[in-house]
């Protein structure tokens, strides 16, 4: 069989005849329905769907948003606490105030520089401390002898001949060799940054 | 058959809101819409409900016809999209494929459709069926109502080269399902 063959057939095959009464009927069929629809003009129509596209997207939006949002703090959170421990950073900082730094400071409120207002910080090794108080945490860099402002109360950072760090509060001592010291709720952690030397 | 000038006046009207001045265009293209659909579906029912459906869509979308192509072809698009996205339509073509089975061996079955004597026409809306429904899209457009592939192409919305590939699978389907059917009568 041929392509002409099988045109031949195909048109030979008859839509099945129907009398005038179903063409007459057809008609008024459609119009009724379309007269029955509940809103027949395309601009009114075509709104409702267009708003639900929209609110979904807009809704898609927001959770991305929020989703991206707090990806981005828990970046910035993870980024501010590396960053006291960029050495390049540190180095930059301590270079720009020689042996005024007693600590760079990190909360909920930022960063925060502490300076003295003499040059009289004795040139050491850095020390990194962390401390969360159960609502709040804050991190710091500072030198062994500091005083300082921390968690609401004032604390001391030594740090010892063997390479241990000491934090005395007004009502704890807290030492990185025996733990068991820390009081108040507190949670500590300390140590060195010996790699940063000046 | 380009749009006249009352073709034009009654889609002015029908766009302004006016549902009567729809009808003169549904008896225009009535027969076509309904001749397309019965191929599309095998089934004179299916067949009314989407020639309804066809007309119903395009007084709906009326805004998007912008008069560069012919009345009829933009209606015979909704048409075929219709028929493309007719909803049960792997279901009922199943159904429609017994039906067809069924009326091969049935005396019953063979007064509907069609007349006892039209055996041609059944056999090759048989064969129709057993098509996927776009490659049968093709075959009714290109050789039912003689568009050429790129008329069909922009019909279906798939390129010219598509067209002629689903042609010619269809046909070579079609020549292998209708020699064997011939074969079985003899």
């Amino acid at each position: 069989m041929n392509n002409d063959d099988l045109d031949k057939q195909l048109k030979a095959a008859q839509v099945p005849p129907l009398d005038e009464d179903y063409w007459e009927s057809m008609p008024r069929a459609i119009l009724a329905r379309l007269r029955a629809g509940p809103i027949n003009r395309p601009a009114e129509r075509h709104w409702f769907p267009r708003l639900a596209w929209g609110g979904a997207l807009a809704c898609a939006c927001l959770v991305i948003g929020f989703a991206i949002g707090h990806w981005h703090g828990q970046l910035q959170k993870n980024d501010t606490y590396a960053l006291l421990q960029n050495e390049k950073m540190l180095r930059e900082v301590l270079t720009l105030f020689p042996n005024r730094v007693r600590a760079i400071v990190q909360n909920e409120h930022g960063m925060q520089l502490v300076l003295s207002d003499q040059a009289d910080v004795p040139a050491s090794a850095p020390l990194y401390v962390h401390i969360c108080d159960g609502k709040q945490c804050s991190s710091l860099v500072t030198f062994s002898g500091q005083e300082l402002e921390i968690a609401g109360q004032k604390i001391t950072v030594l740090a010892d001949a063997q390479g241990g760090i000491i934090l005395e509060g007004n009502q704890f001592v807290w030492s990185s060799s025996a733990q068991n010291f820390a009081q108040g709720g507190l949670k500590i952690e300390a140590r060195r940054l010996s790699s940063i030397t000046l | 058959m380009g749009d006249t000038d009352e073709e034009k006046v009654w889609v002015l009207q029908s766009r302004n809101g006016d549902p009567a001045a729809f009808e003169p265009l549904i008896r225009a293209h009535q027969r076509m819409i309904h001749s397309l659909t019965f191929r599309m579906t095998g089934s004179l029912a299916d067949a009314e409900d989407l020639t309804q459906e066809t007309f119903i869509r395009a007084y709906r979308q009326l805004d998007s016809y912008q008069g560069t192509a012919k009345f009829s072809s933009w209606l015979y698009r909704i048409a075929v999209n219709a028929c493309l996205n007719w909803r049960q339509r792997e279901t009922r073509r199943e159904q429609v494929h017994k039906n067809w089975a069924r009326a091969s061996t049935s005396p019953q079955m063979k007064t509907k459709p069609f007349a006892d004597n039209d055996e041609v026409s059944q056999s090759v809306q048989a064969a129709l069926m057993k098509l996927p429904a776009k490659q049968r899209a093709a075959i009714v457009l290109t050789v039912y109502d003689g568009h050429n592939h790129a008329e069909a192409a922009r019909m279906l919305g798939c390129s010219e080269t598509t067209v002629s590939w689903r042609v010619f699978a269809s046909r070579r389907k079609l020549k292998r399902i209708l020699s064997a059917q011939g074969g079985r009568d003899e």
